[in-house]
Formats: structure tokens, sequence, C-alpha cells
């Protein structure tokens, strides 16, 4: 066996949607070829020098696969039990059709140009109907901010948002260089250099309310590709949380530094905690689920407060 | 002789015949295949598995269904196996290239599925880095499968076994969903499919009618439950408006106030999950009614503060 197992599995997935291809036509360019599929002519050739022993029992000359090779081109013949590609996966027809759906969600591509109707295509040929069994929502954006973002980052254009700080629960205005505009988990994101907090932020396109263009450009720079989670820094203020059991999903959706069990149903987890409002919301939502055991316990209690002058309700303190 | 030349040939061999054929036979047809009985038998486990991993349906059949005990073959169905053309022009291909370069599917790669559409045609280089990623999820392959085939699945959800005919998958608030006939309630509903407890089955194919016009509103998490349904009422101040009703709508808007607040008017028919949306606003954000839902929250609140006091 001259090639590893995997190599071997490889070589068949190409060459059963490739020689259907070559056989269809009347001999195909070899560079041609090897640019549609991926592949060095070195290693198509390695495959055809094989293709052509391989066919049907006995293996006479005239059950063989003919492969013929003249100049720079390649044509293959008696094949015909290849003659059409093996069909997709469903995970293949998900993905094909998910990625089309995502692109043509987004704002100015035409849905009747060629994406449109290849989509269409494929979803005919999978027995499925486009339009209604798959959705893609990528979440709101303000048309006009994405393509301002979208338009600096391409000609390395400063910006100037007014952006909601989440963690803060205020808007303010900053200058950023867009980097990178990407969609991830349903929310658009901006890579950029903030001017305002000397760094490398990720900002969320739907807290914009404005973006600006700017005559001031930026140089590029590699940027980490920080993926758009909260990560707590190490001198962030430690809160340690009671949960009761319906509360662990916390414990699986926040970056912690540890989660135990108390015993009765409950557990501890420990957190990081950076912005104060964060907290808040996540104190609220939680409800009596919660405590605060370790950290600043007033947190919830004020904003609860807070929400609750809002209702007309006022709670003296104890 | 190579494992390469070796699986090319047992999948002729198998397409090419109009009846199913035995392992030892396919010893005899395929060169490759030595050494002893049990070796044999090994070799060709394993390739069988590993084509059926790539999606070559290798079915096992009777070789004579009138006399059972005359055992079993193997076979590719030609119907089974080829892709149907969809015909697709260069530009449409190119267009579907430049898709896939352009969006990720957490653990789904388009390389083989654009090889068996004919192959990148050239042309239209793609974007850098991706422009959106999805995520995936362990069980959208089975379900799209059911979806295109029309067979009915069946799962665990929310403690419950369901059966679904399955419509539609829609990715949004960072999740998927399903929607279909859930046969337990008898009208069609949506399932969070990362709340799908067990992995699911699947049943014959064509076993349902896809409706003419599938259902596939965005599903907004408080309208998930099956509490009675209450339109509610809440006031969101200037400050997050804008972001509100792009959250959920402009038909949802009932009141532009000369402040820039908004009220919105939505049905809910899952309290905590609306009750969360509202509290995620902090103090710019009030539910006006009904009131009931309003008192839910003022106690609510009441308990959070009661509960943080230390000791």
């Amino acid at each position: 066996m001259t090639r590893r197992r995997a190599g071997a599995e490889e070589s068949l997935r190409r060459l059963l949607a490739l020689v259907p291809w070559v056989a269809g036509r009347d001999g195909p360019r070899i560079a041609d070829v090897c640019a549609r599929f991926g592949c060095t002519e070195a290693e198509l050739m390695e495959d055809l020098e094989l293709l052509f022993m391989c066919g049907l029992y006995p293996f006479t000359p005239d059950t063989l696969i003919e492969v013929t090779m003249e100049e720079d081109r390649v044509w293959i013949r008696y094949a015909n039990f290849f003659s059409r590609p093996l069909r997709l996966t469903p995970a293949e027809g998900l993905f094909l059709l998910a990625a089309g759906t995502t692109l043509l969600s987004l704002p100015g591509t035409d849905p009747d140009g060629p994406l449109g109707r290849g989509l269409a295509k494929l979803a005919g040929a999978l027995g499925v109907n486009p339009e209604e069994a798959l959705g893609v929502e990528l979440g709101h954006a303000p048309p006009e901010v994405l393509a301002t973002l979208q338009r600096a980052a391409a000609g390395h254009n400063q910006v100037v948002i007014d952006y909601y700080s989440y963690g803060r629960d205020d808007w303010a205005r900053r200058v950023i260089d867009p980097h990178r505009v990407f969609n991830a988990t349903g929310q658009w994101y901006v890579d950029a250099w903030c001017h305002h907090a000397v760094g490398e932020r990720v900002f969320r396109v739907d807290r914009m309310r404005d973006a600006e263009l700017l005559d001031a450009t930026f140089d590029p720079r590699p940027i980490s590709g920080t993926t758009p989670t909260y990560s707590p820094r190490p001198h962030d203020p430690v809160v340690v949380l009671e949960l009761d059991d319906q509360s662990r999903w916390v414990a699986e959706q926040y970056p912690h530094e540890g989660v135990e069990e108390v015993g009765s149903g409950r557990w501890r987890v420990r957190l990081r905690v950076s912005e104060r409002a964060w907290l808040e919301r996540l104190l609220l939502r939680l409800g009596p689920r919660a405590r605060v055991v370790d950290g600043d316990t007033t947190i919830a209690a004020a904003a609860a407060e807070r929400v609750l002058a809002r209702y007309g309700v006022s709670v003296k303190s104890p | 002789m190579t494992r390469l030349e070796r699986l090319i040939n047992l999948v002729a061999a198998l397409l090419e015949t109009d009846r199913p054929i035995t392992r030892t036979e396919l010893q005899q047809r395929v060169p490759g295949y030595e050494g002893s009985d049990q070796s044999v038998r090994r070799a060709f486990e394993r390739d069988k598995d590993a084509l059926r991993n790539m999606g070559v349906p290798i079915t096992v059949e009777p070789l004579d269904p009138a006399i059972p005990e005359a055992g079993e073959g193997y076979r590719i169905r030609r119907e089974q196996y080829e892709l149907a053309d969809p015909g697709l022009e260069t530009d449409e291909l190119a267009a579907l290239h430049l898709a896939a370069s352009a969006v990720r599917v957490e653990g789904a790669t388009g390389q083989e599925a654009l090889w068996k559409l004919g192959g990148a045609p050239g042309g239209g280089e793609g974007p850098e880095g991706p422009l959106a990623a999805l995520p995936g999820g362990e069980h959208l392959p089975t379900l799209f499968a059911a979806m295109s085939e029309r067979r009915t699945v069946h799962f665990t959800y929310r403690g419950a076994e369901r059966s679904v005919d399955p419509f539609w998958l829609t990715f949004a608030n960072g999740r998927w969903y399903l929607g279909g006939n859930d046969h337990l309630r008898g009208e069609e509903r949506r399932f969070r499919l990362d709340r799908i407890e067990t992995s699911p089955t699947v049943g014959d194919p064509g076993a349902f009618d896809r409706p003419a016009v599938a259902r596939r509103p965005s599903p907004q998490p408080w309208r998930l439950g099956d509490e009675e349904e209450v339109e509610a009422l809440l006031l969101v101040d200037a400050h997050q408006a804008d972001w509100a009703v792009a959250q959920v709508g402009e038909a949802a808007v009932r009141e532009s106030r000369p402040d820039g607040a908004v009220v919105l008017a939505l049905p809910v028919s899952n309290r905590e999950a609306f009750r969360s949306f509202a509290l995620g606003f902090l103090d710019h954000a009030e539910i006006l009614g009904p009131p009931a839902l309003r008192r839910e929250v003022v106690e609510w609140l009441r308990s959070v503060r009661l509960k943080s006091v230390p000791g």
C-alpha cells in the first residue's frame, strides 16, 4: 500500500466527481481540471495512472477505464458506471443552501442574479423549496451603518461611530479604524482599532446608531481576529454567584473561574466582571434564583430598586 | 494494488451489477482482498464503512426475495447514487463557490459538494476571511435530510416524545430552529435544535405533504411557549428605542412618543422569556400592561431585592 488511508479516501472523493466531469467533455485541458478540482498536476497524474488500471471483472482491456493524455489535454472513456457524480450528502446540501441563502440575505445581493438562480436549481435537485425550507436571519444592523463600515473597511477610512456600551449602559462617540466587518452566530461585528480605548476592539454593529465616514485613512495592521465573545481580564473584580439548578446555564454560557456544587441542587460559580450593567442584567433576569455570595452584594438590590422606581414602587432600604 | 484502486473497483462493481452480490463474489471480482477469510472480511468492512461515510449508498438485499435463507448480497442502486443534474450555468456555479467561501457553517465544508457540481469554474475570488459564520449542530444534517425526503422525525423535547413532520429550518437569534407539524399537539410548532434531547430518528420517506406555504416566522423567545397568549405593551425609552424596534419589527410599534420613546405591542406565550427581554433594558423600559404581567415583574423585582441581602 503506497498511500495513507486518508489519502486514498480523499483521492476517491475527488475522482468520483472528476471522472464524470472529464468523461462528459471532449478533452479538457489538464490545467483546467486541476484548477477545478483543487489538485496539483502531479497529484492528478498519480490518480490517473491508477485509474486506467481500474474497471470491471475480468479486467481485460475492453473492461478497463481508458485514460488518454495528449499534450495538455485529457480524455476518460469507458467509465459508464461513473457517468454521474455521487449525490450530495444531506450535510453538503444543507451547507450549500445555507451559505447561498445567507449571502442572498445581505443587502445589495440581487435575488434574480446568478446566486438566486443557482440556489433555486440546487434546492430543486435536493427536493426542497428554497424560499420555504431554509431561512437565515443574520440579525439586525442598521443598513446604512453597515454599508458605511463596509466601505470604510475596504477603503481604509476612519469612521466616527455613536456606540452604545452594553456593559456601561451608555452612549458615546468614538473614532475607529474598521478592519473587518463580519457576522458570527447571528450578530454583525466590526474588528477595529479604537482610538478612544487605544486598543483593538470588537464592536457590535446593531449597537451603533450612526457611523460617519472620515477622510482620514489608516494603515491596515494585522488584527488578531479576536472572537466576539466576552473575555474577562485578570484584574476584573470577582463575583461569586449562588445559583439554583434551573440557572446552571450561567456556568455554560459565560466564561468563569470555577463552578462547584454546594448541595441541595445549588451551585456556586465564580465570575470576573468588568462591567456593572452586564451583571445587573444577569442578576435581574435570574431574580430569586441567584444571589451574590462574594463580591459586591448590593448590586442586584440597587438595580432592582432602580427599575422598581420606574414602576412607581418605592422600597425602603432595610 | 493500492487501496484507492481497490475502492474504485469496488464502487464500479457494485454500481454495475443488476443483482446483489455476495462478499465471496466481490472477493473474486475486486482484486486486493487477500489473505485469511478474517482479514478479507475486515478489509471489506473497512472499505464499506469508508464508502458509506462519504455518502455512497451501499444496500444489503436478499439474493433471492423468494428464498430468504439464500442469504444477502450488496449493491449500489444507481438511482440512489447519482446526483440529479441541477443544470447549473457557469455563472451560477461560480456564485455558489463565492457563497461557500464567504459563509462558514461550523462542522461543514463545501469543497466536496462543489466538486460534485463541477468544481471551481474559476473567476470570482472569495473574500479574505469568511463574511459570516453560522454555528452548526449535530442534528442539522439529519433534520435537513428528513425535510427533503418528507420523513417524520422522532425525538425527545422538554421531556416529551415528539413526532414532527419537518417543514423548515431557520437560523435566527443566533440559533437553529425546526418548524413542523407536531403530532403530539396536532399543530405547527417550533423547536430549538439545541434543546432536542435525543438523536432524532426518522420514519419512511414521503410520509406527509408539505403545506402549500409553510409559515416561517421569526421565532422570538417570548413566543416560544405553551402559555395562553397575551398582548404585552412595553414602553422603551428613546435611549434604546431604535434597537428595540429593530429587534421586534416596525409592525409591533403601537405608539411613537414625541420624546423618541416607543410603545411596543408583543404577543407573549412565554412570560419568563418576555420578562428577561424587558429587564434587559434595565430602567430604560417598563411593562405597561396587561396588569397581571406588570404585577408579576414587580413581584419578581421585589424578590430579587430580598434574596440579594446577605445572610
